[in-house]
């Protein structure tokens, strides 16, 4: 006869007030785990989203221009990088680099011929390498810019439908482009409109337009890039490929920098931020709930079994034998509850994702997303471990109550 | 040279506070009790019998006065040693029987040796011994609900016993039992008192279990009213 024996079948003697405990307890567990799916989801949706929106894994500039700047659109090739296909073939031939694409930052204004015009933000880059990087253009209408540098007076632009709304143009429109090269020159390229793409964000494709590495370069007057973004094959290997990176790179001079996403994406911080702050708190609501259920659970069974203890203790059971009795029965509910809790919950978002449930957009983006919930393998241990302690925590009064307890009044108790 | 008493208690005094009001439950009890008596504590309710059981079984501290217990003072023992004396020296049986619902017969009389650390297949041997002792060898695997009230008392019998302890306290023994099992239940403490010689000091008002007592100790309202030897005893 063990003491956990005698605790488990003393949970079996009331098995509608146990059942309701478990409940209480497996319902919570499945609730973080659950929630923890969803933010897992969550933080991978956007972070890949981030990279492969434009962002890559690693962003290489000139040392001087990267110190504590974050992801912009407006990096001019000011001070940009000269010998930046050097450096591409370096980096290109690093263990685990898909790519690594040159961008090229132009910001000036856009105007038909009809004399619209409005302000742009441009992003040039190598379509074939981005591609293969996975940077993803949603194209809505039209055609992408094509992979071969564009000849003089062949230039071509993909821009953003709020960009496009408000000039009035659409694919095979040619429009000006109007900017201010590396000499402080006003330059002006007349480029023909491919097609009409969405960045995903509302206020950005208002603004937005990419152009090929040639053309930019040729408005600029420049042959330099504002930057090298570079993809791996998994962005679990970012740390190490950043140490790489910044191993071959270590000598160039000038120097450059080269900084992981997660710096250079502040957006990013901010919601995993409050995600996790929803979390706690919708974790402190699951404890505080399940603490309150299982302790009156647990003060209810010493009061029921006043006699019966008093039994244990005047037959020669220490006083800690008996409240440990008491806590064995919590760490049952804890652990049983909690292993239910994780079957329910891996049911539950095996349901959720069969179902495939569609939500609307997020604030600030276009597209609607397919909900998603993540098995994240820590979350179910972790889960049981939080459930043993909410549990021990809601013993803490009924034992206490057990260890006060004198064992004649007990015994004359009815 | 004489043996000292099992019990040995002077001037026993309890107090107990209810409200307002104080309750003199014991007041001076002097009792010596020997190796292999049976000992019955009768008097009406009130009178302090539980109260002194209780004492006696170290269940309870008193107020005034000193017991000593098979040589060692009472009050010389911390709340573990008493603990610790309850385990491995006493046996208690209920009016109510206190059986452990959800264990079978056999798992409740093997508690006090689970308690004192007794390897299982001992445990188990002993046990049996013991439920075959009060005639329950063939309803060991019962659990209590599927024991009548006399089986119940016979199975917390052989709980108190299987132990071999030096005392058995037993407070109202008989009390929930008709008078045919009644008589059963102390008849069977008489045959194991005088097969193990263990103490017996049973707190009562049946009178039919008083008149079979070899010694009588009348309780009446805390003071030892009168302590009767029967000639034959």
């Amino acid at each position: 006869m063990k003491l956990a024996l005698l605790a488990l079948r003393n949970l079996a003697r009331n098995r509608r007030r146990t059942a309701i405990s478990l409940a209480v307890v497996a319902t919570g567990t499945a609730a973080l785990l659950l929630t923890a799916g969803f933010m897992a989801f969550s933080f991978e949706g956007l972070s890949e989203a981030m990279i492969h929106g434009g962002l890559g894994h690693l962003e290489i500039a000139l040392g001087s221009a990267s110190a504590g700047r974050t992801a912009t659109l407006e990096r001019s090739p000011a001070e940009g990088l000269d010998d930046w296909e050097v450096v591409q073939r370096q980096v290109e031939a690093l263990p685990g680099v898909l790519a690594a694409s040159p961008t090229v930052h132009v910001a000036g204004m856009v105007s038909t011929a009809s004399g619209t015009s409005a302000a742009f933000l441009g992003v040039a880059g190598d379509p074939a390498r981005e591609r293969r990087m996975g940077f993803s253009v949603k194209l809505r209408q039209g055609d992408p810019v094509p992979d071969a540098p564009p000849r003089e007076g062949e230039d071509r632009v993909m821009i953003a439908q709020g960009l496009a709304q408000a000039l009035g143009v659409g694919p095979g429109s040619r429009v000006t482009l109007l900017a201010v090269d590396l000499e402080g020159m006003l330059n002006a390229l007349d480029v023909t409109v491919a097609g009409l793409i969405t960045t995903g964000v509302q206020e950005l494709d208002t603004r937005y337009l990419r152009l090929s590495l040639g053309s930019a370069q040729r408005l600029l007057g420049t042959t330099r890039v504002s930057n090298l973004l570079v993809t791996l094959d998994r962005t679990s290997r970012t740390e190490e490929a950043l140490a790489s990176v910044r191993s071959v790179l270590a000598g160039h001079q000038p120097p450059l920098a080269v900084v992981p996403w997660t710096e250079r994406a502040p957006f990013y911080a901010q919601v995993e931020a409050l995600y996790v702050g929803i979390f706690w708190f919708l974790g402190t609501i699951v404890f505080a709930l399940v603490v309150l259920a299982t302790s009156n659970t647990l003060t209810m069974t010493v009061m029921e079994r006043f006699r019966e203890l008093g039994t244990l203790r005047a037959l020669g059971t220490s006083v800690w034998q008996v409240a440990g009795l008491i806590g064995l029965e919590a760490v049952w509910l804890g652990l049983i509850g909690g292993v239910v809790g994780d079957v329910l919950g891996a049911g539950l978002i095996g349901l959720l994702n069969a179902i495939g449930i569609t939500m609307p957009p997020p604030p600030g983006a276009v597209d609607p997303i397919e909900l998603r919930v993540v098995f994240v393998p820590e979350a179910f241990g972790g889960a049981i471990l939080l459930m043993l302690t909410v549990l021990a925590l809601a013993a803490v009064a009924p034992v206490l109550r057990v260890a006060r307890l004198r064992i004649v009044d007990a015994l004359t108790h009815t | 040279m004489t043996a000292p008493p099992v019990f040995d208690a002077r001037g026993l005094s309890k107090r107990f506070h209810m409200g307002q009001a104080t309750v003199e439950a014991l007041r001076g009890v002097d009792l010596q009790v020997s190796a292999g008596e049976v000992l019955v504590v009768a008097g009406p309710s009130g009178s302090g019998k539980s109260t002194l059981l209780h004492l006696l079984g170290t269940l309870d501290e008193p107020d005034a006065g000193a017991l000593t217990i098979d040589g060692t003072p009472a009050s010389s023992m911390g709340e573990a040693e008493r603990t610790a004396f309850r385990r491995i020296r006493l046996g208690f049986v209920f009016q109510t029987f206190n059986l452990l619902p959800v264990l079978s017969a056999q798992e409740n009389v093997e508690l006090p040796l689970w308690l004192a650390g007794v390897s299982s297949g001992e445990r188990r041997r002993r046990a049996h011994e013991a439920l075959a002792e009060v005639g329950l060898g063939a309803r060991r695997g019962h659990r209590p609900d599927q024991l009548s009230g006399g089986e119940r008392q016979r199975v917390a019998i052989a709980r108190a016993l299987v132990h071999r302890p030096l005392a058995v306290l037993a407070d109202e023994p008989t009390g929930n039992l008709d008078s045919g099992t009644a008589a059963e239940v102390m008849e069977l403490l008489m045959s194991l008192n005088r097969a193990h010689g263990t103490v017996f000091v049973i707190a009562t008002h049946d009178a039919a279990l008083i008149a079979r007592a070899p010694r009588r100790v009348a309780l009446h309202d805390g003071r030892v009213a009168s302590d009767e030897r029967k000639a034959s005893a």
